[in-house]
């Protein structure tokens, strides 16, 4: 199952209980390095949450999760992403009264000391460097304009080019075409294909016709458990998934 | 440089030097001397700007830094009046009247001018350090830093006033020596002092302003916009506030050490309430986003509260005018004087959004929680 035959992100057993309610339930998922992992399953399965453990902001009840073979369950959230984790949220959150370059420019934080960013100002290698991100995402026009008078679509598409500009090794991301158009949602796939050549990718994603275009393994949640694991056939042949998405048309027309 | 910058840097620039060349056209000593006391303001209102304006900090304890800072000078300047108004083995007056016999120890390395002067900006930025150590890493946020930092301040004032016999308690600390370094002296009611003021607030202005257009200052005012936001690209959002709230008491330490020498005493009132809340309102009315616009906020305020108090006419009636122009600031002008100045130069020199093409606006369709509800 691991491409380059090196387990880059391991969850084991990992349980997380709000006041007795076990959203994740002894989610056990390993992820190889370079991968582009969808996650999907029907509302409440406990993807988003399953991702909050990851990048450290909902403490385990139980279990472990190590990446690079180093435990990170015990890190504080700018820790983790030191380590190399990024995030992004299924409800935009970039910074509104910031305008989209100085959005990109606290993204990209290699450096991330206090003392190290006193009296830093950006170059202008590094300017272009970021013009010609925001030009991929299509937002060279709006460069100055503050993130807050961003359409939905576009903070989609700002939120996506901070992980970029962040430059993690692992990359998560809550539904990123939430809300998309056919196109966009097209080119959204383009962009994780460029992507997964430098990075890890885990995607948590609702349309299966992206997951498709996309994916290469599939993990289904169900009940804050993983269901089952394949390729995209291999899971739409799955009697239990099937069950699970009974009613909501099935994986195939989802 | 981006030509806001240049323009910003131009303003500062012409600001400050129209304060240094005040003197030359003011020479009524008195007069001096106050518009040296409101510049001193204005300094410790581009503290409370670095803090709260640029990184979402409402320090209403302000004052504290602003109120030992001005100990400090005052110590060594106290010192200095060995042997007027001191009684034997040179202890300041204040100590005889309560018997004490022996300097306290803390009082003895203030013998030093430089010693002084680095314990005024010091001793403020070590307890903002750790103060703020305890209520960032402790992720404190929003209203519960606000009501801390003004307890701190009260406690501190309290011990102040009730340590009479080592601070003059009430009557503070009083009959100073002039301050004297590099052979000049500084007369309070000479333009010496008001040189050294406007010049310190130069300093300070352009200072604060190059930490904020620093990376530093950047990720400071992404804190203030979406504080769990920034974590997750791995920086270490209390060490950044820690940073900015300890910088902030350094400048109002300053400002500090200025006043004492323009009032020719310290007094437990510098680190009063009432002095920390006047700092938030100058920077509401000032704009509390932009470090200039908070320093002149100080300036104007106090000048009017100046001249109104001084006026026959509005004798009574001041604090009631007062009170009414900072509910019209606050309900009518959220960004201050500093956001009717950048609006009206926006459409003078056309530049700023509307040259830029219009931002597409579509309402959020999906996925349109409120933006506290994301990161909770
Ligand atoms: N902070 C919380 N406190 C209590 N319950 C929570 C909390 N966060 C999530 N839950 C619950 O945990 C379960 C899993 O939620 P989660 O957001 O992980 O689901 P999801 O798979 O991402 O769903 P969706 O597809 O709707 O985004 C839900 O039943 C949710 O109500
Ligand atoms: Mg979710």
């Amino acid at each position: 199952m691991s491409k380059n035959g090196q387990e880059h992100l391991v969850l084991t057993g990992v349980v997380v209980s709000f006041n007795g309610f076990q959203a994740v339930d002894g989610l056990t998922l390993k992820v190889s390095k370079g991968e582009l992992r969808c996650i999907i399953g029907p509302n409440g399965a406990g993807k988003t949450t399953a991702l909050d453990t990851i990048c450290g902001k909902t403490g385990l009840t139980a279990g472990s999760i190590t990446f690079m073979g180093k435990r990170i369950d015990n890190l504080e959230e700018h820790q983790i992403a030191r380590a190399g984790i990024g995030r992004k949220f299924q409800v935009p959150s970039v910074f509104r009264d910031l305008t989209v370059h100085e959005n990109l420019e606290v993204a990209r934080s290699k450096r991330s000391g206090v003392l190290a960013n006193a009296f830093c100002f950006e170059r202008d290698s590094e300017r272009e460097e970021l013009e010609k991100l925001a030009e991929f995402i299509g937002l060279q026009e709006c460069l100055e304009i503050p993130a807050g008078h961003l359409s939905h679509g576009q903070t989609q598409w700002l939120e996506m080019a901070l992980l970029v500009a962040q430059d993690p090794e692992l990359i998560l991301m809550d539904e990123p075409t939430a809300g998309m158009t056919v196109q966009e949602t097209h080119k959204t796939a383009e962009l994780f294909i460029r992507l997964k050549e430098k990075h890890t990718l885990i995607v948590v994603e609702h349309d299966m016709g992206f997951v498709k275009e996309i994916g290469d393994v599939i993990s289904v949640m169900h009940q804050g458990k993983l269901l089952a694991e394949g390729t995209v056939e291999q899971i739409a042949e799955h009697p239990e998934v099937r069950s699970v998405y009974l009613g909501t048309g099935g994986i195939g027309s989802a | 440089m981006k030509r806001g910058t240049a323009i910003q840097l131009g303003t500062y620039g012409i600001v400050c030097l129209a304060f240094l060349l005040v003197p030359s056209f003011v020479d009524d000593a008195f007069i001096l001397n106050k518009y040296a006391r409101y510049l001193v303001l204005g300094i410790l209102a581009v503290a409370l700007s670095l803090s709260w304006g640029y990184t979402g900090i409402l320090n209403l304890g302000q004052a504290m830094s602003f109120g030992l800072g001005s100990y400090c000078m005052a110590m060594v300047l106290k010192l200095r009046t060995v042997p007027v108004h001191t009684g034997k083995a040179g202890l300041p007056d204040f100590m005889v009247w309560n018997n004490v016999d022996t300097l306290p120890w803390f009082w003895e390395p203030f013998h030093s001018m430089a010693f002084g002067l680095f314990a005024g900006i010091a001793v403020p930025v070590a307890l903002a350090a750790l103060l703020g150590w305890f209520v960032f890493r402790g992720r404190v946020t929003g209203v519960y830093v606000a009501i801390i930092t003004l307890a701190t301040l009260v406690v501190v004032n309290l011990m102040i006033i009730d340590q009479q016999r080592f601070t003059g308690g009430f009557n503070g600390i009083t009959d100073l020596a002039q301050l004297e370094i590099f052979g000049l002296t500084f007369d309070a009611y000479g333009s010496s002092s008001y040189y050294l003021i406007a010049a310190a607030l130069t300093f300070c202005l352009f200072f604060a302003l190059a930490v904020t257009k620093s990376k530093a200052g950047l990720v400071l005012q992404a804190i203030r916009d979406n504080e769990n936001r920034v974590r997750y690209f791995g920086y270490d959002v209390a060490f950044f506030k820690i940073f900015a709230f300890s910088v902030s008491a350094g400048i109002a330490g300053i400002a500090g050490m200025l006043y004492t020498i323009v009032m020719e005493f310290a007094s437990p009132t510098f680190l009063g309430v009432q002095l920390s809340l006047s700092v938030v309102i100058w920077c509401a009315v000032g704009g509390r986003q932009s470090l200039l616009g908070a320093a002149l906020g100080a300036i104007i305020v106090t000048g009017m509260q100046g001249a109104l108090s001084e006026s026959e006419t509005f004798l009574k009636t001041w604090t009631l005018i007062m009170g009414f122009i900072f509910v019209v600031v606050v309900l009518f002008l959220p960004k201050g004087l500093a956001g009717v100045v950048e609006g009206l130069s926006n459409r003078v020199f056309g530049h700023g959004d509307s040259s830029k093409p219009e931002p597409n606006i579509v309402p959020d369709s999906l996925g349109a929680k409120s933006e506290a509800e994301s990161l909770r």
